[in-house]
């Protein structure tokens, strides 16, 4: 099992693995103050 | 929700079999934009073509995340007419998460789902029903109201 979410940074990569793995993308919009 | 949250092992293990996780800044351009991103945490349910197919603005525990999420996919299933994935989503948040704010929508959306799929309006009424019994004050109970008079 994996120990933490092991996010995506780049919406490029993760439309990359969206279509690769058959799922979703989950985005979350962060505070990042 | 990066200290309460996400550290949730329900949650690692929900995101990591179901979803590609992706984190950005808020103030990073041109996505903050491009979502019209106002208010955070914005969390959004995207297909393989970067479109929008559900959204929640602010904080989530894990008990709300997770069929949260479900209803997104569900939804994102139910946008591309695949009314058997999006019932399978909608199920699960009935079955496994009936006590969540994600449920009323679910049950709403899954009479819809079946109406759709079967042109039998018989499960809109039972939506409603459902809704009035469990849920008989929330938003979507009030939306399925019309409902009752399917014959």
């Amino acid at each position: 099992m994996e120990k933490k979410v092991n996010w995506e940074t780049e919406l490029v990569k993760a439309l990359e693995r969206s279509k690769n793995e058959g799922k979703p993308i989950f985005l979350d919009f962060f505070n990042p103050q | 929700m990066d200290a309460g949250t996400y550290p949730n092992e329900a949650v690692i293990e929900f995101i990591h079999q179901n979803v590609v996780p992706l984190q950005v800044a808020s103030d990073q351009q041109p996505m903050a934009s491009d979502f019209k991103v106002t208010w955070t945490p914005a969390l959004l349910i995207l297909d393989q073509e970067g479109n929008e197919h559900h959204r929640t603005v602010g904080f989530m525990g894990a008990d709300e995340l997770i069929p949260s999420l479900l209803l997104g996919i569900g939804n994102l299933h139910f946008n591309g007419n695949n009314f058997k994935k999006a019932l399978s989503s909608y199920e699960n948040i009935v079955s496994d998460f009936s006590e969540s704010d994600s449920a009323p929508e679910a049950i709403f959306q899954r009479g819809v789902s079946l109406y759709k799929s079967t042109s039998d309006p018989k499960p809109l009424k039972e939506a409603y029903e459902y809704l009035q019994d469990k849920y008989p004050e929330n938003q979507w109970t009030k939306r399925a109201y019309p409902y009752r008079l399917i014959q």
